[in-house]
């Protein structure tokens, strides 16, 4: 049979590709200094004095334009792009790293372990962004430790929090193999478990676990920008008070997103449109990715319906 | 006795993740962790549930009863969650299950698939953005936001909160379709002549429904989790209101209060919908 060219594989992963690369290199290519700021200035055009203040549209001298304080909104993007793109992947790798050794070593149990279902069921129902939510709000808003201190602590927490749900699959899956003929033959010559886990089961679960990690990316990208929406930004939110607003302090993509979020009932709606655009782009990647991948792995199964 | 220990389990559930505020906060730099605030704080709600009283919480400036607004509250966010998850069955039995095998459908369903790359809240956005420009464009008003107008618009929260519960929904039950179709006992019961409505009532539905009844309350869980970006941005009041008070600290008596509300409501709408399932089995199914 001819196989079909894989569309979501190719366009996702050069995508992603690309991202990635924006996330290594973007802060050396902006076009501005973080903390260069437009100022309001009088401009002679076609011999009329007129008052130019931000926010400015985008123009040539402002790819995507500036924002209502006059900061450039690329050089904000690009400086941001690191923290959207690695926190994702240290929480995903994180998450699907405690969840295979809590899924094996659950899973191949000879009993099903009640404790650690009863976890599973009652966690698979609550919305993660809310316990997240709530134990990052005392820290993060205008907060007292360095920004690094509170990223890895986003990271920590978030990997934590979203383990179970990844231990889940990986036990399902984990408990099928284990009945196999091949792997009663490996434990009737004397194989420990540790050998059954590294020989027999973790080769198995390789594309699943590929899967996951770009799953989990997706879903850890939505949770930000959750968050964003509630003012909780990866890596701190700078709030001031008279007028209340919220800054992202990393100008991470999803807290770019959420601090921006008022402009989109305003006449300058690409101050909004712009850090959607960019963190459309980076879910939709990782998504079709994702995609590609379950429709590469999924193929051999594939049967038509009859009706 | 099994489902009071359960209860009591959320309510402890419920309880730690809300006291998260007061176990995780800074000190001069140092990150303190100190669980047992929240034992104070849960003795003092449950001494004031004793007294009978809920407690009061803040909204904006104004000190307000939780017993007065509760229930009120309750009703809109039941409102918005049973129609939403009614929308989000009954689209997907049709066009995932009774509609799947005509071509049109299928497409629209590649739409939904595509559509579904976007993650919820920013579909909330664009419709937002879309409704506003087409007020602009038309000058027909589709939303509202201000809580205190009538509320003929009610239509466009549910709308919206449908959205990512009928694209899960429709998914499962039609790849659930692919598969059954291709059993052999629907080859047969084709071969010896039966109706294609006669199969899909009696033998596609009934062995879909075990799948959808066990994904009805990710269904519902996904439905809550965007429930509270809906009430946030479109400024529905409901019962999120207790939770993220816009202008307001962060208040614990409120939090639980809200939370236990929306997990008892998506109960009652769990058993609501399979109500509504059980009667359309009498009605056509085995009638």
């Amino acid at each position: 049979m001819q196989k079909r060219f894989n569309w979501s594989l190719w366009t996702g992963s050069i995508l992603v590709l690309l991202l990635l690369v924006i996330g290594l290199i973007g802060p050396y290519m902006a076009p501005y200094p973080l903390d260069h700021q437009e100022k309001t200035r009088n401009e002679v055009v076609n011999g009329k004095t007129v008052i130019i203040s931000p926010p400015l549209p985008p123009s040539s001298d402002h790819l995507f334009g500036t924002d209502k304080w006059g900061y450039d909104l690329l050089t904000l993007l690009l400086h941001g792009a690191p923290y959207t793109l690695f926190v994702t992947l240290a929480i995903a790798a994180g998450r699907v790293v405690l969840g295979s050794v809590i899924g094996l070593y659950i899973g191949i149990q000879d009993k099903p372990q009640r404790w650690w279902l009863a976890i599973e069921n009652a966690w698979g129902y609550m919305p993660i962004f809310i316990p997240v939510f709530f134990l990052l709000k005392g820290v993060s808003i205008n907060p007292l430790m360095p920004t690094s201190t509170l990223v890895m602590l986003f990271i920590g927490i978030v990997a934590i929090l979203g383990a179970p749900s990844v231990a889940s699959s990986i036990r399902q899956k984990t408990e099928q193999i284990k009945d196999t003929q091949y792997v009663l033959a490996a434990t009737s010559l004397g194989a420990g478990r540790e050998q059954i886990i590294f020989r027999h089961i973790l080769p198995h679960l390789k594309e699943q676990l590929i899967i996951i990690l770009v799953t989990e990316m997706v879903a850890i990208m939505t949770l930000m920008g959750l968050l964003g929406m509630f003012d909780l930004f990866v890596g701190g939110t700078k709030m001031t008070t008279d007028p209340v607003i919220y800054h992202s302090i990393t100008h991470e993509w999803a807290g770019l997103l959420g601090s921006y979020r008022g402009f989109v009932y305003s006449n300058f709606t690409w101050i909004f449109l712009t850090p959607l655009l960019a963190f459309i782009v980076a879910v939709g990647s990782f998504t079709l990715l994702a995609k590609g991948l379950r429709e590469k792995f999924e193929q051999t199964y594939h049967r038509t319906p009859f009706i | 006795m099994s489902y009071v220990k359960q209860l009591v389990g959320m309510f402890f559930l419920v309880i730690a993740v809300c006291g998260g505020p007061f176990m995780l906060y800074t000190v001069k730099e140092e990150i303190v962790f100190a669980p047992e605030e929240v034992v104070v704080r849960t003795v003092y709600l449950i001494q004031q549930i004793a007294t009978g009283s809920l407690g009061t919480y803040y909204l904006g400036d104004n000190e307000r009863s939780i017993a007065e607004d509760i229930l009120p509250f309750a009703f809109s966010t039941f409102e918005l969650l049973l129609s939403s998850v009614c929308i989000a069955v009954v689209a997907s039995l049709i066009f995932g299950l009774f509609l799947q095998r005509f071509g049109m459908v299928r497409q629209l369903q590649k739409l939904l698939n595509l559509i579904s790359t976007i993650p919820d809240f920013i579909l909330i956005f664009l419709s937002i953005l879309a409704a506003v420009s087409f007020y602009k464009l038309t000058n027909i008003r589709i939303i509202t936001l201000s809580p205190t107008s009538d509320s003929a618009n009610n239509w466009f929260p549910i709308t919206l909160l449908s959205i990512g519960p009928t694209i899960f929904l429709m998914k499962v039950v039609s790849l659930k379709y692919v598969q059954i179709g291709g059993e052999d006992y629907i080859k047969t019961a084709l071969a010896k002549g039966m109706g294609i409505w006669h199969v899909l009532v009696h033998h596609v539905y009934k062995n879909i429904k075990p799948f959808l009844l066990a994904d009805l309350k990710k269904t519902i869980a996904i439905t809550v989790a965007n429930l509270f970006i809906v009430e946030y941005l479109l400024n529905v009041v409901g019962l999120t209101r207790f939770i993220f008070s816009k202008n307001a600290p962060y208040q614990f008596n409120s939090a639980v209060m809200g939370l236990l509300g929306i997990i008892l409501l998506s109960i009652l709408v769990y058993f609501l919908i399979r109500l509504v399932l059980y009667l359309f089995e009498r009605a056509v199914v085995y009638k």
